[in-house]
């Protein structure tokens, strides 16, 4: 077939210009390897935030609440000391209300003797072991006597019980948190490390009485848990909590919440945005340096139709048809460019896999990436190659054999 | 015997209109040309000669006048039909050579046999037969660079031939030889003239136009002298009919 020699005639004249082809691929390249590597990323982060979620022990039934102004675990203001067990109270009055877990929190050092870390430690009310269903496989959690008597217990995760003990059993040991001795009473059960490196296990757990009045010394509360009793009510409970928050906070009717929520779609949702914001940036990038990629290719390409006019020149005197030379030079610019394409494919590959390789960022290699580099490669090869193919087509044979 | 006319030119011109200044390189040229015959275009440089080439070889149109070529009206062809005839019932010499560089002298003669439109099967063989007729059967993966300017040119000829044309155009085939080589190459030419081929060569030495039958003369873009050269052997008993075929 007559396109199939001129095709073979494409490859042989890239093959003879090496130099030419050579320069040709490297925009599309470089287009195309930031295209994979960006898209790597954004799948990464995808999955990072994925396992949070999945971490957070979230049903669809519950919801938290979360001190100050903000969005999800991104709050404005860390001084906001407006959320009171007095808003617990009033929540677990109201109906389709299951389970309510008042929460405070800081990073604190806890120490065995010589031993010490540095760990999550909450105060919760009993009910944290419920709502969470986390089990505790030795020993047991806290109960409301411990409650009541402001007990200084603590539930260790598995990452600060294997810090601070070792291969010794930690149950009935002292910790010291601060000037504060502790004793241990439980250990939860081990979720292990997620794919993204966030590790459940790091933290401890002490009454939240306890964490008032003897180590944060506050009364306000870092966040409030709520379980409804089915995930139909969960957005009308929702509501009934921002009525009771900003009546008990004392809000002006003009003023914002004082208080976040965090729920599994509002995460998913949050996912979602920055998903289409990196969409859009990677949309950016990748047209800007095909954009550059294809203009490289056009001007060497008509540069090198000046270098080849007698090449030209012979084919037609011997019976080359305009349409046979337009599509020789159709096809050299397609080829490189799908063969830049390829090159950057498999850049990005590689720099996708060192980024994860090295913990630098989140990625994740999908084939998606792969299939956009191939069509956009062969887009940008017809685009920028149509105007040099023609161009050459139209050289009159008798000025390109003079 | 009738003896067909395979070129009837009549009374074309050639206008070339280069930023408003028009040069009028061919006035009223015609020329009617018999199916194998042998003739030799003369005349001092610019004269027009190279461009008449072209026009006869359909790679340039002219301005006015009647062009006929096997039977067809050139004037009123397209593309399309134009490149058809190049590929089939012309082939061209050219004082330069025009190989492809860095292509070996087998895939150069191949060129022509890539814009027909059914590739015959026994192309390599007639790639092989072309190269051997002109004693370069050895030289077929060398490229131009490889070879001296008279190999160059006869694979040039092994080019032209490929496709069995009815008609060989040669520019000044041997400007750029040395007498030995251009020898060779007119001696070329005689045998492809005895085979029954139409040969017209543009040259300004006479060595070269003694071996045509008739000498036509260009000054200024017009045919001054057409004559019939009295040297012309027309016995060709001498030379060995070979074809390619
Ligand atoms: N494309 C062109 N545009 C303008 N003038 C041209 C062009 N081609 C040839 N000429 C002019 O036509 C004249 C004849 O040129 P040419 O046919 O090459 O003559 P010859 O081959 O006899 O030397 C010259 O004066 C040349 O400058
Ligand atoms: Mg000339």
């Amino acid at each position: 077939m007559r396109i199939l020699r001129n095709l073979a005639q494409a490859l042989r004249g890239l093959r003879l210009n090496k130099g030419n082809t050579l320069l040709m691929t490297l925009g599309v390249m470089i287009g195309i390897a930031s295209l994979t590597v960006i898209v790597a990323i954004g799948e990464g982060t995808k999955s990072k935030v994925l396992n949070r979620i999945a971490n957070l022990g979230f049903g669809p039934e519950s919801f938290s609440v979360y001190s100050g102004a903000g969005r999800l675990f991104f709050g404005r203001n860390r001084n906001v000391t407006s959320m009171t067990l007095q808003d617990v109270d009033d929540i677990r009055a109201m109906p389709g209300v299951a389970i309510v877990v008042p929460r405070q929190r800081k990073r604190m050092r806890i120490i065995n003797k010589k031993e010490f870390t540095t760990t999550r430690i909450y105060g919760v009310s009993p009910e944290w072991q419920p709502a969470r269903q986390w089990k505790v496989v030795d020993g047991e959690f806290f109960n409301d006597m411990d409650m009541d008597r402001k007990r200084k217990v603590v539930v260790l995760g598995n990452t600060p019980a294997r810090k601070l003990f070792g291969e010794t059993d930690p149950l009935g040991k002292k910790i010291r948190v601060g000037q504060v001795f502790f004793e241990v009473i439980g250990l939860l059960e081990t979720k292990g490390l997620t794919e993204s490196g966030y590790d459940p296990d790091d933290r401890a757990l002490i009454p939240l009485t306890t964490s008032m009045s003897r180590l944060f010394r506050q009364t306000h509360l870092h966040s409030i848990k709520v379980v409804s009793t089915h995930s139909e009510v969960v957005q009308q409970t929702m509501e009934g909590v921002t009525q009771v928050l900003r009546r008990n906070h004392g809000l002006s009717p003009l003023a914002d919440d004082d208080f976040r929520f965090v729920t599994p779609e509002g995460i998913m949702q949050w996912v979602t945005e920055s998903e289409q914001a990196l969409n859009r940036m990677l949309l950016l990038i990748s047209t800007v340096s095909l954009l550059v990629g294809g203009i490289v290719i056009m001007n060497i390409l008509l540069v090198s139709i000046r270098e080849r006019i007698r090449e030209i020149g012979v084919r037609r005197c011997f019976g080359a048809r305009r349409s046979d030379i337009t599509q020789q030079f159709l096809f050299e610019s397609v080829l490189v460019s799908l063969l830049g394409g390829a090159m950057g494919a498999m850049l990005g590959w590689v720099l996708s896999t060192a980024l994860k390789h090295f913990d630098f960022l989140p990625a994740r290699i999908t084939l998606e990436p792969f299939i956009l580099a191939f069509g956009f490669s062969m887009l940008v090869g017809l685009i920028f190659g149509i105007h040099p193919a023609r161009k050459a087509a139209c050289l009159s044979p008798d000025e390109t054999i003079r | 015997m009738s003896i067909s006319k395979i070129i009837e030119v009549d009374s074309i011109n050639k206008t070339y209109k280069n930023e408003g200044l028009e040069t009028n390189v061919l006035k009223g040229v015609s020329i009617s040309v018999e199916e194998g015959d042998y003739i030799s275009i003369i005349g001092p440089s610019g004269s027009g000669k190279s461009t008449l080439m072209t026009i006869l070889g359909c790679l340039n149109q002219a301005t006015s006048g009647t062009y006929l070529l096997d039977g067809e009206e050139v004037g009123k062809l397209g593309d399309r039909d134009l490149s058809r005839i190049r590929n089939e019932k012309i082939g061209f010499v050219f004082q330069a050579f025009h190989l492809l560089p860095g292509v070996s002298a087998f895939d150069n003669v191949m060129i022509p046999l890539i814009y027909c439109n059914k590739t015959p099967a026994d192309a390599i063989e007639r790639v092989k037969r072309a190269l051997a007729r002109v004693g370069l059967e050895h030289r077929m993966d060398h490229t131009p660079g490889q070879l001296s300017g008279g190999e160059q040119q006869r694979v040039t000829i092994a080019r032209s031939l490929i496709n069995d044309p009815k008609i060989v155009l040669a520019d000044e085939p041997t400007g750029n030889l040395d007498s030995k080589n251009g020898a060779e190459i007119m001696n070329a030419f005689d045998h492809l003239n005895a085979e029954g081929r139409t040969i017209i060569v543009i040259t300004h030495d006479p060595v070269v136009s003694e071996h045509a039958r008739r000498i036509l003369t260009l000054r200024d873009g017009e045919i001054v002298s057409d004559k019939i050269n009295e040297n012309f052997k027309e016995s060709r008993a001498g030379l060995a009919r070979t074809t390619i075929e």
